[in-house]
């Protein structure tokens, strides 16, 4: 599996780097994640795709030393964040590089208001509270939720409460925003809010986003790369295109294409010889036009 | 009994005075012994609840309910055991084993009583400040108290999260239901009640612990702890009508152990 990892050596723009990380989890045997080697740059979007249970969360958690500092364990290889190790610092001095969002939106949220929410973060960084206020506005901006500012957290809906997280990490100002399959929990709806913020963030902010999740056509749209895990391995790393062509290995770490490239593929496999792949629904127009009008030409 | 969204007169007051109002009147409930002040006390407290600030009484209704039983349980306890000779029932003659000289006294009733009653006290007096103090103003209020933030936080959330486990609860108790569990609806049976409850806490605190490492987790990833004070974008004043409510409830306070050293 060595081979696969990525390994460039310019060191400059790199933010976070894994070295031949393993680990296992406190009274258990087996390790979750088998030496993983990883480089990640500055403003890149990666995906992290693979089943339940196949080191995703672990592999989120070592971004921000909550492995090895809150979970014991055994933990062998080196992880540096921002040229920090997370074996020499603690999570809250993490915080102030890498923002995390969970899964679960309830378990993240523990003020009684929205602006309290967001504040919560700045507060513990000592930032000046007029400086507080204009962070507060300028993060329910990008998340779209500047008109609850006043609500009571308790009364937003799911896809709301995810974006107020993901609000109140940005009050820090952190350079990389981790999230860890944060729409598994939203209806449709929600699940569009918060990628439609996490595409702010990505356009507009330029922020390295590292997020876990199983919905690929947003991880087409979105990624640069996709991680692929596999039983703590790592099993690919590549753009989201090399990835979705790839259907032995779709198949073997049960990852759903975009249904626009299961619809190709089907199609091929009925020999339609489309040759481009397809992994948005934009380019599949253009594809299958393409192939029809050649199809009628040949008929 | 959570924070209540109004504009009333305990909501402005600043969240020190009712600390530290809180904590004095739960020591003068217990100081005072003379049955009728203590009486006066519960239904001072009752009518600011329910004159002064209108707060909806279906949460505290519930509880008095809930404690009903535990309140009963202390009566006839201290009916037992208190001292006493006015007995209502017995006393058991002396040669039968175990319950000899055992029986109901008026004493102990009247004492458990007054237990009761002081236990109903601070059951609206604790409420009544937590409804109507936003979680974030009452920590700001303990910290600038002198308690380290980190202590003042442990101590607000988990009042935050209380609303949240029995929210939690009902979803237990729903899915139990939906596979035949009728226990709770049926009358009577209360030793099977209690067992029944083993299915509903079991999974409740699995859930809770598990839930309180999650926010430990999110709080520390949100640089909590990071430094040894916070900054905070709320401010909290101690203006004259805060002044003036505290010395009033202080000097209420002393006037009711005076007259309970008087009226000795």
């Amino acid at each position: 599996m060595a081979e696969i990892t990525t390994k460039e050596e310019n060191g400059e723009n790199t933010v976070v780097r894994l070295e031949h990380v393993s680990y296992r989890y406190p009274r258990t045997k087996n390790y979750v994640l088998h030496d993983v080697c990883i480089d990640i740059h500055q403003g890149e979007f990666i995906a992290v795709m693979g089943e339940n249970g196949a080191g995703k969360t672990t592999f989120l958690s070592c971004l921000n030393s909550i492995i090895p500092n809150y979970y014991l364990g055994h933990m062998q290889g080196n992880v540096k964040v921002y040229g920090m190790d997370t074996k020499e610092h603690v999570v809250s001095e993490f915080s102030r590089k890498v923002g995390m969002v969970l899964e679960d939106p309830e378990s993240q949220l523990f003020t009684t208001y929205v602006r309290n929410e967001v504040a919560f973060s700045a507060e513990n960084m000592q930032v000046e509270p007029d400086e507080i206020r204009s962070r507060i506005d300028w993060a329910l901006s990008i998340v779209g939720l500047t008109s609850y500012k006043d609500r009571e957290t308790t009364a937003l809906s799911g896809g709301q409460k995810q974006r107020l997280a993901i609000a109140a990490n940005l009050a820090m100002k952190p350079d990389m925003l981790v999230l860890d399959e944060p729409t598994s929990q939203l209806d449709p709806i929600g699940t569009r809010e918060v990628f439609d913020v996490i595409r702010r963030l990505r356009n507009e902010e330029k922020m390295t986003v590292v997020i876990a999740t199983h919905k690929s056509e947003e991880i087409a749209e979105f990624a640069d790369k996709v991680l692929v895990f596999s039983k703590g391995h790592v099993v690919a790393f590549d753009e989201p295109r090399k990835i979705f062509q790839d259907e032995e290995l779709m198949k073997l770490c049960h990852i759903r294409p975009p249904q626009v490239s299961a619809l190709v593929n089907y199609m091929n496999m009925k020999n339609a010889e489309i040759h481009r792949l397809p992994i948005l629904l934009k380019e599949a127009g253009g594809e299958i036009e393409e192939w029809y009008s050649g199809g009628r030409k040949d008929g | 009994m959570n924070y209540v969204d109004k504009d009333s007169f305990m909501h402005r007051l600043d969240p020190r005075v009712k600390v530290i109002v809180l904590v004095f009147f739960t020591v003068i409930v217990f100081l005072i012994t003379r049955p009728v002040l203590i009486v006066i006390m519960f239904l001072s407290f009752l009518s600011v609840w329910t004159i002064v600030e209108r707060l909806p009484s279906a949460g505290l209704i519930k509880t008095a309910k809930f404690v009903a039983g535990l309140m009963g349980f202390i009566i006839l306890l201290q009916a037992i055991f208190y001292t006493g000779n006015t007995y209502i029932l017995g006393p058991v003659p002396k040669d039968v084993w175990l319950i000899g000289g055992m029986g109901i006294k008026w004493e102990g009733i009247a004492f458990g009583l007054l237990l009761a009653v002081r236990l109903m006290a601070l059951i609206v007096l604790m409420p009544m400040v937590l409804m109507t103090t936003p979680i974030h103003l009452f920590s700001l209020g303990l910290i600038r108290m002198g308690l380290p933030y980190k202590i003042a936080y442990m101590t607000t959330t988990s009042m935050n999260l209380v609303p949240t486990f029995e929210s939690e609860l009902g979803v237990i108790m729903d899915a139990q239901k939906m596979r035949g569990m009728t226990i709770f609806e049926e009358k009577g049976k209360r030793f099977r009640k209690m067992k029944a409850w083993v299915v509903l806490v079991v999974p409740l605190v699995i859930g809770a612990m598990r839930r309180a490492q999650m926010m430990g987790m999110a709080m520390d990833a949100r640089a909590f702890g990071a430094f040894k004070t916070r900054t905070c974008i709320d401010s909290i004043r101690m203006r004259w009508s805060d002044w003036l409510t505290l010395i009033l409830c202080l000097a209420y306070g002393a006037a009711l152990v005076v007259l309970n050293w008087i009226l000795r």
